[in-house]
């Protein structure tokens, strides 16, 4: 809202330098965006409050630097020279919809000379940034701008009858509005119409059959109120806004309507023409003042100071309550028609805050006896995840939560995706189902730029519709990995990553939470290349999927070398209950280590080994890990080698050789007649 | 000849001596003065050799030959010596590794700023005994507007213009609607904040965008006032951007406080010495959060007696606030995922 410092003088004797005014404002809320020196005046760009309508026009923000300063609001004669004739008698104005238009002034100006307007007003159109148009459109304006109270000029002439009538659009009605557009009426817009037809949009725009032209003689002036919802409902579905529709969807001073008509009156009087005698007014049901119970105590207990009780009347009075005397501590307070914004107990003392000053109020501590904050599992658990994945080398990185529905395709996850009704894009009107694209755009992107590798996660929201048509929400966590993994240093090159990085990613991630072990089985998905893709597992539930990402999914991003990537459902994983921690005493007995070398059929998975050695009923055996594995010569192409370490302990006392050799022979017969291994020479080791 | 061998006696001597501490430079610059066909010493020596008396000449061939063959096999040695522990073991064999070579380092990942910004603020209010409490981004109309007193149709809407899934169903515009909900299923006292994900329909430019992060907090209690948010905010700010940044608190409007408070620090970049600043336009301040005291309407409509509780509540986006604290122009940066952006805040 552009304020004129000039204007604002009409309405309040304001002489403070000009910084010092607009940083007072801005402490009593009304902040200038900017301020700018324009021909020995200052214009002001405030920022509006939705529920402060009454500093929508001069007048308000005047009230505003009266209350601020001591200073009184001046007031000015509207005087308008009348014609014998009677409005009642020359025009009529019925209200049908009664709850849409609580109130209707209106009169007649006969005799304008339309032309251009006097310079005095020219300019202040201009400091609104406003083209004046002509006395009787910039007259209209000038009211709008100095009392925040819209109002409308008819060409009385083209009003058939004389008789204006403040009704519901009929179906299929239309009008052609001031710019020419038509809009096609519905049935719930309220519009002026006269006899016949709708001549105006009500509170919004005119029509332009009844517009203001050169051929105009008479002029109708409509000063109303209407009801806010109605008209920011039917500028919306219109896709109007005008300052008319802005000020009324956030209420107008109902008790104004007539000043408002009278001012326009006179200064068209004042041009040359003359007003009907006396104002229709129609205001079938004035409200009842509204009152509201302020309590000194109150004031004390909700802002932690002290205000004296004087400054409190005093503040409010000037900004135009009535303040009844204090009983028992408590004021009435008579609130005006223009402070749509205040019913209540806390209105009124945000008031007195305003004025007082919040840089009054003093910064207390908190009070003692708070609440214990209550530990957040699944943040603390984010945290965790978050730790790992930055150990593993991985870069946190946070996408949008919407998507492309075309690359979300291509991630085929089969989720049905819930789309956004009114998206900022199109490339982005759904919500991600997967965080998959989200992190293969990272990768590509950060390619393109010349980065020899992108190893990267996500923690965030997916979402989709289920069977019932219901939105579900799930906390999802996306690891990818492509290009190079740095080397440690100059010593250790970079080298190429592979599915294992990701593995190991989720490995850790299982083993941070104590969700270990994770479990893998070979399983395809769609977004995964056939037979690279591994189901994760906890408990035996599917959790997530990981693999080298299929090629529609990265050529959807022009990414063409192999992407390795992972997505966990921790909605699900955090369902389950993870082991519990337990301190084990570190074993003061020294263990037995052996190395086990064979050959295998190169079709034996090395999980099948693993699967075998962990059934194993071998109380002596206390783990086991994979050390080696080659395929090259001199190993028989269809035979892979592996050396498995496994650990022997005994909880109480140190092993002999003869069980730990008893216990290797039966390990060895078990993977002999379970997978067919062959023993290499039978180099074993013996460490502790 | 005694003169000849103590001559060779000597040089022997100073070879040995030079060869010691002899590099590899210093090993050609030896083999130079030894054994240089100009001037070399062991080729002086046989060009002398003719000015030796005959009778002797033999036995004196046999020295110079000797301190040649020497010489050739001690250079040789330590010439190879040098030349195998070429690169990282030479200077190991030599006994002195180079310990200017730069170290083995694993790469530990970036975690991303918004995170990072917004764990900071986490551990501050839980230092205060605040909970944090999360919530679902996809919200109805009850908890995201009306709960939170903004009415159907309503013109304070437009400030948080929102994306719409169905007629009541759309993507949450701030957090707040958390703290409705734990209001609903607690009881006071409350002290929580609700960091999170929110969504505006904003055309993109370099501070806005229609996702980003935010953390709101909450207070209800018995004898909870506007001077307790001063304090808390207060400290809040100054553990955040440092004890001797300066605070404002100034008047504003939200449906769901009253009074509301915007709250300003002054402006880190120029403190209002730049009337073209970029981030604060000159103003020397710059708007952080948005706060209040609970509108009592909240407080009835999740039914807590506004008569025996009260309670503030305040907004922060830790986007702008973070663009704020590090200096990034553009709040796409956060999104886009640059990972020479993001690898910066390893250090932070």
């Amino acid at each position: 809202m552009k304020i004129s410092l000039d204007w604002i003088r009409e309405h309040v004797a304001v002489d403070i330098p000009r910084p010092e005014l607009v940083d007072r404002l801005t402490m009593i809320g009304l902040v200038a965006d900017t301020a700018v020196e324009r021909e020995g005046d200052l214009i002001l760009d405030l920022e509006t409050y939705a529920n402060r309508p009454d500093t929508l026009g001069h007048l308000g923000v005047a009230r505003e630097i009266g209350a601020l300063l001591g200073l009184p609001l001046l007031e000015k004669d509207w005087p308008v020279a009348e014609l014998a004739e009677a409005t009642a008698d020359v025009a009529d104005v019925q209200i049908t919809a009664e709850a849409l238009c609580p109130r209707y002034c209106g009169l007649v100006v006969r005799g304008v000379p339309v032309g251009p307007s006097p310079e005095w007003l020219r300019r202040r159109l201009e400091a609104m940034d406003l083209r004046p148009v002509n006395n009787v459109v910039d007259v209209s304006n000038y009211v709008l701008f100095a009392t925040a109270q819209p109002i409308h000029t008819f060409d009385f002439g083209r009003i058939a009858g004389g008789r204006i009538v403040v009704r519901k659009a009929k179906r299929g009605e239309t009008l052609v509005d001031l710019d020419g557009r038509t809009l096609a009426l519905a049935p719930d817009m309220l519009v002026i119409a006269d006899e016949s037809r709708p001549v105006a949009l009500a509170g919004v725009i005119g029509g332009r059959a009844s517009g203001i032209g050169d051929s105009t003689r008479d002029v109708f002036i409509e000063s109303a109120c209407f009801d806010p919802v109605s008209i920011r409902k039917t500028a919306k579905a219109l896709g109007l806004a005008t300052d008319a529709s802005y000020r009324f969807e956030r209420g107008a001073d109902i008790a104004f309507a007539p000043r408002a008509a009278l001012m326009a009156a006179s200064l068209l009087t004042q041009m040359g023409g003359r007003a009907t005698r006396g104002l229709i007014d129609r205001y079938p049901r004035p409200p009842k003042t509204r009152t509201v119970r302020l309590r000194l105590r109150r004031i004390a207990e909700l802002l932690g100071v002290d205000v004296p009780e004087d400054f409190v009347v005093d503040v409010l009075s000037r900004l135009g309550f009535r303040v009844e005397g204090s009983h028992k501590g408590a004021w009435r307070v008579d609130v005006p028609t223009f402070r749509v914004d205040v019913s209540r107990e806390a209105d009124l003392i945000e008031e007195v805050a305003r004025f007082y000053g919040y840089d009054r109020i003093p910064a207390a501590a908190a009070p003692a006896g708070a609440p214990p904050s209550a530990a957040n599992r699944k943040r603390e658990r984010l945290a965790r995840i978050r730790e790992t994945l930055a150990g593993q080398g991985l870069d946190e990185v946070i996408n949008w939560s919407f998507a492309d529905p075309e690359k979300e395709a291509a991630a085929a996850g089969g989720r049905a995706p819930v789309p956004i009704r009114n998206p900022i894009s199109n490339r982005a009107s759904v919500l991600r189902t997967t965080l998959l694209p989200g992190l293969v755009e990272n990768a590509a992107r950060n390619l393109n730029r010349g980065l020899d590798g992108v190893h990267v996660f996500e923690t965030g929201n997916v979402f989709s519709w289920d069977q019932d048509e219901k939105h579900r929400e799930d906390l999802h966590l996306g690891l990818l990995s492509a290009g190079l993994r740095p080397g440690e240093s100059f010593m250790a090159a970079a080298a190429e990553t592979d599915l294992f990085v990701v593995k190991g990613a989720v490995e850790a991630v299982f083993e941070a939470l104590r969700f270990d072990p994770a479990g893998f089985a070979e399983r395809d998905h769609p977004s995964f290349a056939p037979g690279r893709a591994l189901a994760v597992l906890c408990k035996g539930q599917e959790v997530g999927r990981l693999g080298l990402l299929s090629r529609p999914l990265t050529a959807a991003f022009e990414v063409d070398r192999p992407v390795y990537a992972a997505e966990i459902d921790l909605t699900a994983l955090f369902g389950k209950t993870p082991r519990p921690f337990e301190y084990v005493n570190v074993p003061k007995l020294p263990g037995v280590v052996r190395d086990l070398s064979f050959l295998m059929d190169r079709s034996v998975a090395y999980g099948e080994v693993a699967r075998v050695l962990g059934r194993l009923d071998q109380p002596l055996l206390e783990g086991f890990e994979l050390v080696d594995r080659f395929a090259d010569p001199p190993v028989p192409a269809d035979k892979v080698s592996l050396t498995v370490r496994l650990r022997f302990r005994h909880p109480q006392r140190t092993l002999v050789a003869g069980e730990v050799d008893r216990a290797e022979q039966e390990i060895v017969g078990h993977l002999r007649s379970a997978l067919d291994i062959q023993l290499r020479e039978g180099k074993i080791d013996i460490r502790t | 000849m005694a003169t000849l061998k103590d001559r060779i006696d000597g040089l022997r001597k100073t070879f040995e001596e030079s060869l010691e501490s002899a590099d590899a430079k210093g090993l050609e610059e030896l083999r130079t003065a030894f054994l240089g066909r100009k001037r070399g010493h062991v080729t002086l020596l046989f060009e002398d050799l003719r000015t030796v008396p005959p009778e002797e000449r033999r036995e004196a061939g046999r020295l110079v030959n000797e301190l040649k063959d020497h010489v050739q096999a001690r250079l040789a040695a330590a010439e190879a010596r040098v030349r195998t522990s070429a690169g990282a073991s030479a200077a190991a064999a030599a006994g002195r590794p180079d310990l200017t070579l730069p170290g083995r380092r694993r790469y530990v990942g970036a975690r991303h700023p918004l995170t990072l910004f917004e764990e900071e603020i986490e551990r501050i209010f839980l230092g205060l005994g605040f909970a944090v409490e999360e919530g679902p981004e996809i919200e109805t109309d009850y908890y995201n507007f009306e709960a939170l007193n903004f009415p159907p149709h309503h013109p304070a809407r437009d400030q948080w213009d929102t994306l719409f899934i169905k007629d009541d169903l759309l993507l949450r515009t701030h957090t707040s609607p958390v703290q409705v909900r734990v209001m609903e299923r607690s009881k006071p006292p409350i002290r929580i904040i609700c960091p999170g994900r929110v969504f505006r329909r904003e055309t993109p430019d370099p501070t806005h965008l229609p996702m980003f992060m935010q953390v709101e907090g909450l207070v209800i209690d018995r004898g909870v006032t506007f001077a307790h948010l001063k304090g808390t905010l207060e400290y809040f700010i100054k553990a955040l951007f440092g004890e001797k940044i300066r605070v404002r608190f100034r008047p504003s409007f939200f449906p769901f406080t009253e009074p509301s408070a915007e709250v300003d620090i002054e402006c880190l970049v120029c403190s209002g010495k730049d009337p073209s600043c970029r981030v604060c336009a000159g103003t020397g301040w710059k708007e952080i959060l948005g706060s209040g005291m609970v509108d009592p309407q909240v407080l009835k409509n999740v039914n807590i007696d506004p008569e025996k509780h009260s309670g503030w509540a305040f907004g922060l986006g830790i986007d702008r606030t973070a663009m704020f604290a590090f200096g990034i122009p553009e709040m796409r940066y956060f999104y886009e995922n640059d990972l020479r952006f993001l690898r910066q805040f390893g250090t932070k």
